[in-house]
């Protein structure tokens, strides 16, 4: 680790040469109505620097909604190329952990994901640490601390003036991208409210060995569900959910193939193409989304899929509300 | 009377209904949301009335919940909205009149976390229900001019306001799978054949997509906002379905949602209807 600080100047005119960067994907907070947005950045006056936490996640930075990957025709397959430098900025900390999830999801595992892998490597996440929690907000009870996070390149927090940040560069990429603008060197090792993995309270998490077939039974899935309208929105928002489908696109000279975002709140995610479906109801697939996020990714790769960021919470039309859901599971195990 | 009196009306009338059989089930409003939203509360026994909540935080339109418990008699605490929602199901032969038991509630709108009113609901001029069972009223609220009259845009004029407004649109369906007027088993955005949705998910397939359910809604939308309240892209969803829902008030004199027994104006043909309603037929002025 290695803390300097950085003045609001300073970084707003670092935003500027990053938006106007020709060979920079800049994505930030930016205001769009009412609604706080996370999108790609032209012109830096336009984004939005506040403690709110954005309705969308900037997992579009790193997987976006629909990707072209490659290109079949007469001529061979062509890849798509990307070749962009990205840099995320005004990410939460939360965020920075959901990207932990992303990447060992898809880059640790049986399988590797080459096209979110370059996407990962050519960025730098510039997280911003949170001054206070959101309505919704649950980061601490699940264990992370509000105002920092080391899966991010460049951790900035507010300084207590209020004239800029301290940073604490976390990986090379992020020293490299902000080395000119160092400008105070050595600034003691933050001064991070240490309260972090919400020390004293039981963190909310699942315990890896239970079994599913269990909470299958002792939970009333129909109730804890009644009030879903099986919309989506809380995955589409969601900065650790990841599953995707393949689409292919022809036309008569050739095919293109397109990655893009599924949910597994969707009735069409499980459809077989006898007509059977085996998650038939938002039942079945509410509880797939809480146990896959809370359980299966916790045994295969070791994390919980929830980062607490309160997105589903706040953007549910129906009121639902996951952490209480996994509260009431915690409840009834032993 | 206040909200306060209203809500006590309404538990007593859940309260009876449980105890005397008339409903299984009664859907109303409790605590739970965040900031002080309110959440829907589905419960089958008098004791669960207790619990019900009434104030101006009670947003979520409750039909499609009556929609899904159909094959049983349910109670359902419905605002103006709710109520058209519930009596449109019942028209287009969805749900059983018998099966639902509506609690008409008076609503002179609802409002958000930041205690401003809803948009939809500032724009809303059906503040008592119009069909019930039961209704409980608030002599304060009339019928009437909504407080906030639209200016009704002018297709064509305002398509690159259409285009700026769905480019937003990140095609998740989460308004259609919100709308109680999309209740589709397959939507024609989800059919393989023939496939409607353009292979590209760019503007083209937003187009479609908002085209086709301001047609599928047209003299169907029952005006709750539920589309809108869901959109996490901030799209005003309703902008060409209120285009629709005006052409059919104009054209066939219909709005949706007000009685149980007139034939949906999309489902009826009557020799004499104005031609403009059919495609290539006079223009509209
Ligand atoms: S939990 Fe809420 S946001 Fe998620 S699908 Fe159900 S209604 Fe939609
Ligand atoms: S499940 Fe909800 S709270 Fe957890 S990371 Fe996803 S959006 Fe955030
Ligand atoms: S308008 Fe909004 S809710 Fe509807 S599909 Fe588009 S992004 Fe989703
Ligand atoms: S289109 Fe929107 S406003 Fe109209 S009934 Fe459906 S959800 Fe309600």
């Amino acid at each position: 680790m290695n803390n300097s600080f950085v003045s609001k100047e300073t970084l707003n005119k670092i935003l500027k040469e990053l938006a106007a960067a020709e060979d920079v994907l800049l994505y930030a907070p930016v205001l769009n109505g009412k609604v706080l947005d996370f999108a790609e950045i032209t012109d830096a006056e336009k984004i939005a620097i506040s403690d709110d936490i954005s309705y969308k996640s900037p997992k579009e930075a790193f997987m976006p909604q629909a990707e072209n990957l490659m290109t079949f025709s007469e001529g061979g397959v062509l890849e798509s190329a990307y070749d962009k430098k990205t840099v995320v900025f005004g990410a939460k900390p939360c965020d920075a952990e959901a990207l932990r999830v992303l990447h060992a999801v898809l880059m640790t595992g049986k399988f590797q994901d080459p096209f979110f892998e370059r996407r990962f490597e050519n960025s730098v996440l510039i997280a911003v640490g949170c001054a206070s929690e959101k309505p919704g907000c649950f980061c601490t009870e699940r264990g992370f601390d509000k105002e920092f996070s080391d899966f991010s390149d460049i951790m900035l927090r507010r300084d207590e003036g209020g004239t800029g940040y301290t940073v604490t560069h976390l990986s090379g990429k992020g020293r490299e991208l902000l080395s000119e603008f160092n400008e105070t060197k050595g600034i003691e090792a933050a001064k991070r409210t240490a309260k972090a993995q919400g020390t004293g309270m039981k963190k909310l998490e699942l315990d890896k060995s239970i079994e599913d077939r269990e909470l299958f039974d002792i939970i009333d899935w129909d109730k804890a569900t009644e009030i879903c309208q099986g919309c989506g929105m809380c995955t589409f928002i969601c900065p650790s959910c990841h599953c995707f489908d393949f689409k292919d696109v022809s036309t008569f000279s050739e095919t293109k193939r397109y990655r893009c975002w599924d949910s597994c709140m969707y009735p069409q995610f499980t459809l077989h193409a006898s007509g059977h479906n085996p998650r038939a109801s938002v039942k079945e697939r509410f509880r797939q989304r809480v146990l896959h996020k809370y359980l299966y990714i916790n045994k295969i790769f070791g994390y919980t899929a929830c980062t607490g960021c309160g997105r589903c919470i706040r953007s549910c039309p129906a009121g639902m509300n996951i952490k209480k859901i996994v509260e009431s599971i915690m409840e009834v195990l032993p | 009377m206040s909200f306060d009196a209203q809500r006590e009306k309404i538990k007593e009338i859940c309260k009876d209904l449980l105890e005397k059989g008339l409903v299984e089930t009664v859907i109303g409003y409790a605590e739970g949301g965040i900031d002080g939203a309110r959440i829907p509360y589905m419960f089958g026994t008098p004791e669960g009335a207790k619990a019900l909540c009434w104030d101006q935080r009670c947003v979520v339109n409750l039909c499609t919940y009556a929609y899904e418990k159909r094959d049983r008699k349910t109670g359902v605490v419905a605002k103006p909205c709710d109520v058209r929602g519930i009596v449109n199901y019942i028209a287009e032969n969805q749900l059983n009149r018998e099966n639902v038991y509506i609690i008409g509630v008076d609503c002179d709108g609802m409002v958000g976390a930041d205690g401003e009113k809803l948009p939809w609901c500032a724009e809303c001029s059906v503040k008592k229900p119009p069909v019930y069972d039961v209704k409980v009223e608030n002599p304060d609220i009339t019928d009437g001019e909504s407080a906030k009259k639209e200016e009704p845009s002018s297709m064509p004029g305002d398509f690159a306001k259409f285009q700026t407004e769905i480019s937003k649109c990140i095609l998740c369906y989460s308004c259609r799978q919100a709308c109680c007027g999309c209740y589709c088993p397959v939507c024609f955005m989800d059919r393989g054949v023939p496939n409607w949705q353009p292979a590209e998910p760019g503007q083209g397939a937003k187009m479609m997509y908002h085209l086709g359910r301001a047609s599928h809604l047209a003299g169907r939308c029952v005006e709750c906002g539920a589309c809108e309240r869901v959109c996490a892209s901030g799209v005003d969803v309703r902008y060409i379905i209120k285009e629709a829902t005006k052409f059919i008030e104009d054209v066939y004199g219909f709005r949706a949602g007000f009685d149980t027994e007139t034939e949906p104006v999309m489902a009826a043909y009557d020799p004499g209807d104005r031609e403009i309603g059919f495609l290539g037929g006079e223009k509209h002025e």
